[in-house]
C-alpha cells in the first residue's frame, strides 16, 4: 500500500510537469491555466508519505542500485518539507493571479514565465523528495542536482535584471557546489567500495583522508546551507525571487543541504579521527561566525527578503554549528539530534511564513491593520525562540547541550538569538515602510495563515520519534525570551546613533562582489595568457614556414642542377669514362 | 557449433548494401532507402543473434588463412560484438537521420554507398579477431569516411579532407610499422591469446614499450587525443549525420576501441601497467580532457563547441581503460557506448538546428526551445548526460571512472573527472540556457537565421525521431542502468567475464 503511496508520490508530480508542457503546446493563451487546483497538488500525495508509516525500498535496476526509506530522520524531514511546498504553491497561485490573467489577455511574456514556473516547480519538488527518502548516493545526487537546476526557473521567474543575477549567482555556486559534493561522494564510496549514503559515512568515519572527504561534502553541500564564504546567492537570490519560490528556497531547499550533511557526515560515532574532531571545531567556528556575521550586516539591508535571507544564514550558521557538534563532541549528537530536526522543521515552516508575509505586506488584506501587522510578527516572535514551536524547539536543542555541559555554545546561540531578533525586527520594519494596500487573494493569504499556524504549533504534527521534544520548564523562560528585547533594543539603538551619519546601504550579496571582481582579473589574466600562447603558436608557424622555405629553396637548386647535369649529360658520361679508365689503369698497375 | 557465418553476413550486409546503392541509378530514391533500412535491420538481427551466442558463452569465429600464418580472423566475443551493437543500433539511426537530411540534396547515391561502406568497416573493426583483420578494416574506414567529409564539395570541405587524410593515414604508417615490428619479433596477433605478450617482458622490455608506443600513437590519432586531434574539429565541415557517425561510432570510437584491444587483448593489463605505460596513458588522457574542455569553451559555433566536446569525452575511455582495475574498466567499456549515445544526440540536435531554423552560432540559439521543444529537450539530455548530471548514461561513467580512480589511489584523476565536469557545465549550461530561458524568434524577437518548414511537426519526422529514440536510450541507460542488457551491465560482463578473472 506503502510502495503504491510512495510511487504515486513521486509519479504525480512529473505528471503534473507533463501536463503542464502539454497544455502549453495544445491550449491557446487565452484558456491556459498555469496554476490550476492540478498544479497546486503536486506536493500532496508526497505529504502522506511520511504519515503513512516507516518502509524501505530497494530497486536492483535503479542506477547504481535503489534503496530508498522512510525512518526516524527521513519521515519528518519530508512532512514538513511537503508541507512547505504544498502551501507555497497554494500561495503562488494567489501571488502569481495577476500574472495569470495577462498571460490570458494575450501577454505572451507573462505565459512563458508562468509556463516556465509550472513546469519546473513540481520537478524541483520531485529532487526535493527523491533526495530525502534517497538512501543511496547515485538517488540522492539525482534528486538534489534535479532540485538545484530545475530552482533556477524559480530564482530567476521574474526575469529582471536583479532576477538575472540572483540567478546567475545562485547557478555558479550551484555548479562549484556539484563539482566538491561529487568528488567528496566519488572519493568516500571509492573508499568504502558502496553506493549507499551509510557507506559514505563508514567510509569517511574510517579511512585516512576522512576529514578531507568530510570537508569537500560539508562544502558542497554547505553552498545550499549557506556556509559562510558559499553563502553569497541567498541574499541576492531570495529578493529577487517571487514570494512562493523564496519560501520553498529558503525553508525547504536549504535544508536539504543540511539534510545531506546529516546523511553523509559521521556525526555521533564514536572514535572519530582528530582530524574530524578539528573539522568539527572549524565548522562550529563557521558557523558561529555566520550565525552572528548575517546578522550584523543583514540588518542593513532595505529590501525585507535580503533581510530574510540574511536571516536564513544565520539560522543555518547556527544549525551548523549543532552539527559541528556531531563530530566535535560525538557523544552529544544522539540527544541533539530530534533537537536540530525541530530547529530545522519549525525554521523551515517560520521561514516559510514571513517569506509569503512579505507578499502581503506588499498587497495588505482589508483588515485590521493591528491585527495583520500582529500576524506578521508572530512567526518573528516565535523564531527568535520566545515563544511558540520556536520557543520549544530552541529548548530541546539547549537542554541537550546542558546535560552534556556545552554552556559556553548555549551563550553564543543565545547570543545569536539576539541577532535573529534584530533581524527580524528590521525585516518587520522595513515591511512596515513598504507597505501596500489593495488586498491579497485569498489563496495568498489562506497559505500564509496556515504556515504561520503550522510553524507555530511544529511539535504537534511534525512526525518525531516519542519523547524527543523538550518542553521548556517555567523558569527558563526568562533566558529563552530576553533577546528578544535585547535584540530590537539593539537595533534600534543602532538605528538611532547612525541616522545621522549617512551611511549607504551595503550590497546585498557581500563577498560576492569580491568573488566577481577577483574572477574578472583571473579572466583578463587568462586571456592575457592566450594571447601570448598564440602569439607564440604564430611565430612558430612562421619559423617553420621560414625553415620551410629555406629548405623549398635548396631543393630548387638542386633541380636547376638536374638540369644543368642533363644538359651536360655526354660531358659528364665523358668525364666519368674517363675517372673509370684511369681507375682500371691504377688498379692495373 | 561455431556459426562462422554470423560475423561475415553481417559484416556483408553493410557491405552488399553498399555494392547494390553504388549500382543503382542516383534517383532511385525509394529502393535505396528501403535497402539501407533493410540492410540496417539485418544487421541488428545479427548482432543480436551474436549477443545471445556470447551470453551462452559460444562466441562466433569465421577465420581462413591468407599467407603463412596470416590469417583473416571475425570473431564475436563479448567486448566486440559490444562495440557492434553500438554500431548497428547507431546506424540504423544516423541512416533514418541521414534520409531526412539529405532529402533532396544531389550526390546522395555517393553518400550512401560510402556510407554502408563505413560501417561495413566499422563492424570489421569491432569483430576483427586479430591484429591484422584490425588493421585491414582500420584502413578501410578511413579511406571511406574520406568522401563523407568532402561531401559538400566546398573549398573548406576539401581542405579538412586533406587535413584528415594526411593525419590518419601518417598514423596509419605508424601504426603499420608497429603491426609489421609486433609480428616480426613475437609472431602474435591474435586477440585471443590467454597469454598476452608477457613472456617477452623480460628479454624487450623497451622493444615492446616502443611497440606500445608505436601502436597506441597509430590509434590515438583516430581517437583525437591531443596533440594529435587537429582533424576533427575541422572535420566538422562534414554534414549532420557525418559528423554524428564520425564522432560517435565510427571513427573516433574506433581509435578508442583499438587501444582497448592493444590493451586488454594483445599485451594484456598487468604487462601494460608492468611497463609502466598506463600512466603515462592516463596523463595523457587527462590532458586530453581539460583541454578539449577548454577549448570547447572558446567555441562561438555549435558544431565546433561538440567537436571539442567529443575530445575530451572521448579520452574519458582511454583513462578507464588506464586506471587499471575493475571500476575504471567498467567505466571505460560503458563510456564507450554512452559517450556514442549521448553525443548522436547532440549532433543529431546541432543538425536538425542546422537545417530547421539556420542555426550555426550558439547566440542565435535564443530562444529555440519554444519552436523546438523535442529537439531541444534531446539536446539538454545529451548535454546534461555530458556534464555527468544524474540521471543520464554520462553520470554513470563518471561514478565508475571515479572509483576506479580512487581505487588506483590516482586521486588526481578525481580532481580532473570534477573539474571537467565543471567545465562542461560551463559549455553546456549557457546553451541549454539560451535554449529555453532567453527570449529569440519564437518569442517574436528577431529572426531566425534562416527557417524551412520542413515537415508538419517540428521538424522532419525522419530527422526528429532519431534524436528523440538516442536522447530516450541515454536517459534509461542511465536511470535504468541495473537492467540486465543495460550498457552498464554488459560492461560489467565484459570486464568480469574477460579481464578480470
Amino acid at each position: 500500500m506503502i510502495t503504491l503511496l510512495l510511487i504515486f508520490a513521486l509519479c504525480w508530480p512529473l505528471c503534473i510537469a507533463l501536463a503542464s508542457a502539454w497544455q502549453a503546446y495544445r491550449t491557446s493563451a487565452s484558456q491556459g491555466r498555469y496554476l490550476s487546483w492540478w498544479w497546486v497538488s503536486a506536493a500532496w500525495p508526497s505529504l502522506l508519505l511520511p504519515y503513512a508509516g516507516e518502509a524501505q525500498w530497494v530497486i536492483e535496476a535503479w542506477m547504481l542500485g535503489g534503496q530508498w526509506s522512510l525512518d526516524a530522520l527521513s519521515r519528518p524531514w519530508l512532512a514538513f518539507t511537503t508541507l512547505l511546498w504544498s502551501l507555497a504553491a497554494v500561495h503562488a497561485r494567489g501571488y502569481l493571479a495577476k500574472e495569470q490573467v495577462k498571460a490570458q489577455v494575450g501577454d505572451s511574456s507573462a505565459e512563458r514565465r508562468l509556463l516556465r514556473l509550472t513546469l519546473l516547480w513540481p520537478l524541483t519538488l520531485l529532487g526535493n523528495v527523491l533526495l530525502i527518502i534517497a538512501q543511496d548516493i547515485a538517488s540522492f545526487y539525482l534528486g538534489f542536482a534535479l532540485m538545484t537546476f530545475a530552482a533556477y526557473a524559480l530564482v530567476v521567474h521574474t526575469g529582471t535584471d536583479e532576477a538575472k543575477l540572483g540567478a546567475k549567482a545562485y547557478l555558479i555556486m550551484a555548479v562549484l557546489g556539484e563539482g566538491l559534493i561529487l568528488g567528496g561522494l566519488l572519493w568516500a564510496a571509492g573508499d568504502a567500495q558502496s553506493v549507499l549514503l551509510e557507506g559514505v559515512r563508514e567510509g569517511i568515519a574510517s579511512a585516512e583522508h576522512g576529514a578531507l572527504m568530510a570537508a569537500l561534502l560539508w562544502l558542497g553541500l554547505g553552498v545550499k546551507a549557506g556556509v559562510i564564504g558559499l553563502h553569497v546567492w541567498l541574499p541576492l537570490a531570495h529578493p529577487a525571487a517571487p514570494a512562493p519560490a523564496s519560501a520553498v528556497l529558503s525553508g525547504a531547499m536549504i535544508k536539504a543541504g543540511l539534510l545531506g550533511w546529516l546523511y553523509v557526515l559521521p556525526l555521533g560515532e564514536t572514535s572519530l579521527s582528530p582530524e574530524l574532531t578539528r573539522l568539527g571545531d572549524i565548522m562550529l567556528i563557521a558557523g558561529l561566525a555566520a550565525a552572528f556575521g548575517a546578522a550584523l550586516y543583514g540588518v542593513w539591508q532595505r529590501h525585507p527578503k535580503a533581510v530574510l535571507a540574511y536571516s536564513s544564514i544565520s539560522q543555518m550558521g547556527m544549525l551548523t554549528a549543532m552539527v559541528a557538534m556531531g563530530l566535535a563532541a560525538p557523544e552529544v549528537w544522539p540527544l541533539l539530534l530530534p533537537g536540530v530536526v525541530l530547529f530545522a522543521a519549525h525554521h523551515a515552516l517560520a521561514k516559510g511564513a514571513l517569506f509569503m508575509g512579505t507578499s502581503i505586506s506588499e498587497h495588505l488584506p482589508r483588515w485590521p491593520s493591528a491585527l495583520v501587522w500582529i500576524l506578521l510578527a508572530l512567526p518573528a516572535l516565535s523564531l527568535t525562540g520566545a515563544f511558540g514551536a520556536g520557543m520549544i524547539s530552541k529548548w530541546t536543542v539547549k537542554s541537550a547541550l546542558y546535560e552534556m555541559h556545552h554552556e559556553s555554545l548555549i551563550t553564543l546561540l543565545t547570543w545569536a538569538a539576539i541577532g535573529t531578533s534584530g533581524l527580524v525586527g528590521v525585516s518587520l520594519w522595513r515591511q512596515w515602510q513598504q507597505r501596500h494596500a489593495g488586498g491579497s487573494h485569498s489563496a495568498q493569504w489562506g497559505a500564509w495563515l496556515a504556515a504561520l499556524t503550522a510553524a507555530l504549533v511544529t511539535p504537534l504534527w511534525l512526525p518525531l520519534p516519542e519523547g524527543s521534544v523538550a518542553i521548556p520548564p517555567l523558569k527558563e523562560w526568562v533566558s529563552l525570551v530576553w533577546p528578544l528585547p535585547a535584540g530590537v533594543m539593539a537595533v534600534w539603538i543602532g538605528g538611532w546613533l547612525t541616522r545621522h551619519l549617512r551611511v549607504g546601504t551595503p550590497p546585498a550579496g557581500d563577498l560576492w562582489w569580491f568573488y566577481a571582481w577577483f574572477a574578472q582579473n583571473v579572466l583578463v589574466a587568462i586571456r592575457g595568457i592566450g594571447q601570448w600562447c598564440s602569439g607564440i603558436k604564430a611565430a612558430s608557424v612562421n619559423v617553420t614556414l621560414a625553415i620551410e622555405k629555406r629548405i623549398m629553396g635548396r631543393l630548387t637548386q638542386l633541380t636547376t642542377m638536374e638540369s644543368w647535369m642533363r644538359h651536360h649529360t655526354s660531358g659528364l658520361m665523358m668525364a666519368l669514362a674517363v675517372i673509370l679508365a684511369l681507375l682500371l689503369m691504377w688498379e692495373g698497375a | 557449433m561455431n556459426a562462422a557465418w554470423l560475423p561475415l553476413t553481417a559484416i556483408a550486409a553493410s557491405l552488399l548494401a553498399a555494392v547494390i546503392i553504388f549500382t543503382l541509378p542516383e534517383d532511385a530514391r525509394r529502393l535505396r532507402t528501403s535497402i539501407n533500412l533493410l540492410a540496417a535491420v539485418i544487421k541488428i538481427t545479427l548482432v543480436a543473434l551474436m549477443v545471445g551466442r556470447v551470453v551462452q558463452g559460444d562466441e562466433a569465429i569465421f577465420s581462413f588463412q591468407i599467407v603463412g600464418n596470416i590469417d583473416f580472423v571475425l570473431r564475436a566475443d563479448a567486448l566486440g560484438v559490444m562495440f557492434a551493437g553500438l554500431s548497428s543500433v547507431l546506424w540504423l539511426c544516423t541512416t533514418v537521420y541521414a534520409i531526412g537530411y539529405l532529402e533532396g540534396t544531389a550526390n546522395r547515391k555517393r553518400f550512401f554507398g560510402f556510407f554502408s561502406l563505413c560501417v561495413a568497416s566499422t563492424l570489421g573493426i569491432a569483430l576483427a579477431g586479430n591484429l591484422f583483420t584490425f588493421l585491414i578494416f582500420y584502413e578501410m574506414l578511413t579511406l571511406s569516411t574520406y568522401p563523407l567529409v568532402v561531401h559538400s564539395g566546398t573549398d573548406k570541405a576539401l581542405k579538412a579532407g586533406r587535413v584528415y587524410l594526411r593525419y590518419t593515414l601518417t598514423a596509419g604508417v605508424v601504426l603499420l610499422f608497429g603491426v609489421v615490428l609486433l609480428y616480426s619479433f613475437t609472431g602474435e596477433h591474435s586477440f585471443a591469446s590467454e597469454r598476452g605478450l608477457g613472456d617477452y617482458l623480460g628479454d624487450h622490455r623497451a622493444l615492446l614499450t616502443f611497440i606500445f608506443a608505436l601502436l597506441v600513437g597509430g590509434f590515438a590519432v583516430k581517437a583525437a587525443m591531443v596533440p594529435l586531434h587537429g582533424w576533427l574539429p575541422r572535420a566538422m565541415v562534414a554534414p549532420a549525420p557525418v559528423s554524428a557517425l564520425l564522432h560517435a561510432v565510427a571513427v573516433v570510437k574506433a581509435g578508442a576501441f583499438g587501444i582497448l584491444r592493444i590493451i586488454y587483448d594483445l599485451y594484456g593489463i598487468e604487462l601494460s601497467v608492468e611497463l609502466g605505460v598506463t600512466t603515462a596513458l592516463a596523463v595523457a588522457a587527462c590532458i586530453t580532457i581539460i583541454y578539449g574542455s577548454l577549448r570547447a569553451i572558446a567555441q562561438q559555433e555549435l558544431k565546433p563547441r561538440l567537436a571539442f566536446s567529443t575530445i575530451s569525452q572521448v579520452s574519458y575511455i582511454v583513462l578507464g581503460v588506464s586506471l587499471f582495475g575493475p571500476f575504471g574498466t567498467i567505466g571505460a567499456l560503458a563510456h564507450l557506448l554512452h559517450q556514442g549515445l549521448m553525443k548522436v544526440t547532440l549532433f543529431f540536435c546541432a543538425g536538425i538546428y542546422a537545417e530547421e531554423l539556420g542555426i550555426h552560432c550558439i547566440d542565435e540559439m535564443n530562444g529555440a526551445g519554444k519552436r523546438m521543444p523535442l529537439t531541444s529537450l534531446a539536446f539538454t539530455i545529451g548535454a546534461l548526460g555530458m556534464i555527468g548530471l544524474p540521471p543520464v548514461a554520462g553520470f554513470i561513467t563518471k561514478w565508475y571512472l571515479g572509483i576506479g580512480a580512487i581505487q588506483a589511489e590516482m586521486y588526481w584523476v578525481v580532481a580532473v573527472l570534477v573539474a571537467s565536469s565543471t567545465l562542461n557545465a560551463i559549455y553546456f549550461l549557457p546553451i541549454v540556457h539560451r535554449l529555453w530561458f532567453r527570449v529569440g524568434p519564437a518569442h517574436g524577437h528577431g529572426t531566425w537565421p534562416n527557417e524551412q518548414r520542413l515537415g508538419r511537426l517540428e521538424t522532419h519526422g525522419w530527422l526528429l525521431w532519431p534524436a528523440v529514440f538516442t536522447a530516450f536510450i541515454s536517459l534509461a541507460a542511465g536511470l535504468l542502468a541495473g537492467l540486465p542488457f543495460s550498457p552498464l551491465d554488459w560492461a560489467t560482463r565484459v570486464a568480469v567475464g574477460e579481464y578480470l578473472q
